[in-house]
């Protein structure tokens, strides 16, 4: 992934997506352009720690209504995606994450549910091909298991 | 109609089997030609998953797509975050040649390859486009004439448009045309296509989720609405848990919430019990009680062809 920085000079520029956008109208200091700035004067550390860039809901309100149709929120996916580098991932989405990676999941079906409701059995889960393409994913970049 | 894996996602399964009894029940009713396939996985989350490893977020998607492209089949999900991310990566992969060969040299080790020519649909977009309007109307046994709703959308079920291409994305109307054919009125209202905020609660951010689940939930209470209607167990966990951990708190807002299936299970005959509407944590009695007292009240089923019995040209 990277960032075009001619299209973030433009979007720092602009701001035209603040009314639509659910995290600027409604969460006092959730300010995609201070943020922007900052990555242009490469002063961005500081944002990595913060609340802020797990504020963009990723709702592509920003993205639908941009000109360049670009959107604040590359820059805060930018952004948490090197904050998890650094492990600076906020608890439940470390949580998620693990999960993920174990099972290919975020939950699995509840069989005792299931039968009070009257439901079949659910269908049986990727989870040993994942496991399996993970491994070559991992592989393939080089990481060590 | 080409056969369709139905996607279920783990958060519908884990957390809320009884939307998936009402989703099968509208499937039967309309004899959709559904299937259960083994071997998906998570869809997967984006706000968790492609925040850390973005590849690994395309592959596992392009996993779930190529097993049901193998099967010849076509894909129609109840979750509105399963099918935006799974759509995404469909059109990542169809606009980047050598990125689809990438993730199809790794998908050959577990048998698969992606093509990216499989209809990817939300069930909404999907009962309005596939199975029709006119369908849906002559299926309603009580009409839903004076029943106000509130629609809400989910920003996932029509966004990103270059992906879904399914509505306009800022200003959709198919939900709406649905929830009016079954004779509801779909009521205005400013905050109708502002994101639920769930994405908070993922990112331990429980007050900020609550205090934008309060700004719609504040306006509905002001609007005399029967019920608010979306397809999202996001969206539904938002309004509905979150709704009732306020409520234990001291604020009121009686809204009851529904589900897309369960008020189409309704309208075309199903029993609340049924369809499991006793397992939601915010009480929809006041919805049903309302129903029951004015439903089907002096209204037609409706559309042209109720009034045509008897005087086709050709004697059909
Ligand atoms: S995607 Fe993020 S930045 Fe863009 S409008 Fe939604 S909340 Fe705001
Ligand atoms: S995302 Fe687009 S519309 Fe929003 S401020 Fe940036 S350039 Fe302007």
């Amino acid at each position: 992934m990277y960032l075009d920085y001619n299209l973030l000079e433009k979007c720092y520029k602009c701001g035209a997506c603040y009314d639509l956008c659910p995290s600027c109208l409604n969460l006092p200091g959730y300010d995609p352009r201070k943020v922007i700035g900052d990555i242009l004067a490469d002063n961005y550390e500081h944002w990595l720690n913060s609340e802020s860039i797990w504020q963009c809901l990723e709702c592509h309100h920003c993205l639908e209504i941009c000109y360049q149709h670009y959107g604040f929120e590359n820059a805060m996916t930018a952004l948490r995606t090197l904050a998890s580098k650094r492990g600076l991932t906020p608890q439940q989405v470390k949580r998620g994450w693990d999960m993920f990676v174990r099972t290919g999941k975020l939950g699995e079906p509840q069989s005792s549910a299931r039968k009070r409701l009257g439901l079949p059995q659910a269908a049986e889960s990727g989870k040993d091909s994942f496991l399996k393409l993970f491994k070559i994913y991992q592989d393939s970049k080089g990481v060590k298991t | 109609m080409k056969d369709f894996a139905v996607f279920w996602g783990c958060t519908i399964q884990a957390r809320f089997p009884f939307l998936e009894v009402s989703t099968r029940l509208v499937f039967e009713r309309f004899g959709l030609p559904y299937r259960d396939i083994d071997g998906f996985t998570c869809c997967p989350e984006k706000s968790l998953v492609n925040n850390i490893d973005h590849g690994l977020w395309e592959l596992t998607a392009a996993r779930n797509i190529a097993m049901v492209e193998e099967m010849g089949l076509n894909l129609v999900s109840p979750c509105t975050g399963c099918v935006s991310n799974l759509a995404t990566v469909n059109k990542e992969l169809c606009h980047d040649e050598a990125k689809k060969g990438a993730v199809n040299s790794m998908l050959k080790e577990v048998g698969l390859e992606v093509g990216g020519h499989a209809a990817l649909h939300h069930l909404v977009p999907f009962f309005h486009d596939e199975v029709g309007i006119n369908a849906v109307r002559s299926r309603v046994v009580i009409p839903m004439k004076g029943m106000r709703v509130a629609i809400h959308y989910g920003c996932h079920m029509i966004r990103p448009s270059h992906s879904l291409n399914n509505d306009d994305p800022l200003e959709p109307v198919k939900f709406d045309r649905l929830v009016e054919a079954l004779g509801c009125e779909s009521v205005k209202h400013r905050t109708k296509m502002m994101c639920c905020g769930q994405g908070l609660d993922r990112v331990d951010q429980h007050e900020n989720a609550l205090h934008m689940a309060r700004i719609k939930l504040r306006e509905l209470s002001s609007l005399d609405i029967d019920a608010m209607v979306l397809c999202c167990p996001s969206c539904y966990l938002q309004f509905d848990n979150n709704q009732f951990l306020m409520e234990k708190d001291g604020e009121k807002f009686g809204i009851p919430i529904l589900y897309f299936t369960e008020l189409l299970g309704l309208a075309v005959g199903y029993g609340a019990e049924e369809l499991g509407l006793m397992n939601h944590r915010v009480g929809v009695a006041p919805f049903l009680e309302k129903w029951e007292r004015i439903g089907g009240e002096g209204s037609e089923v409706g559309g042209l062809e109720s009034e045509l019995e008897d005087i086709g040209v050709f004697g059909l």
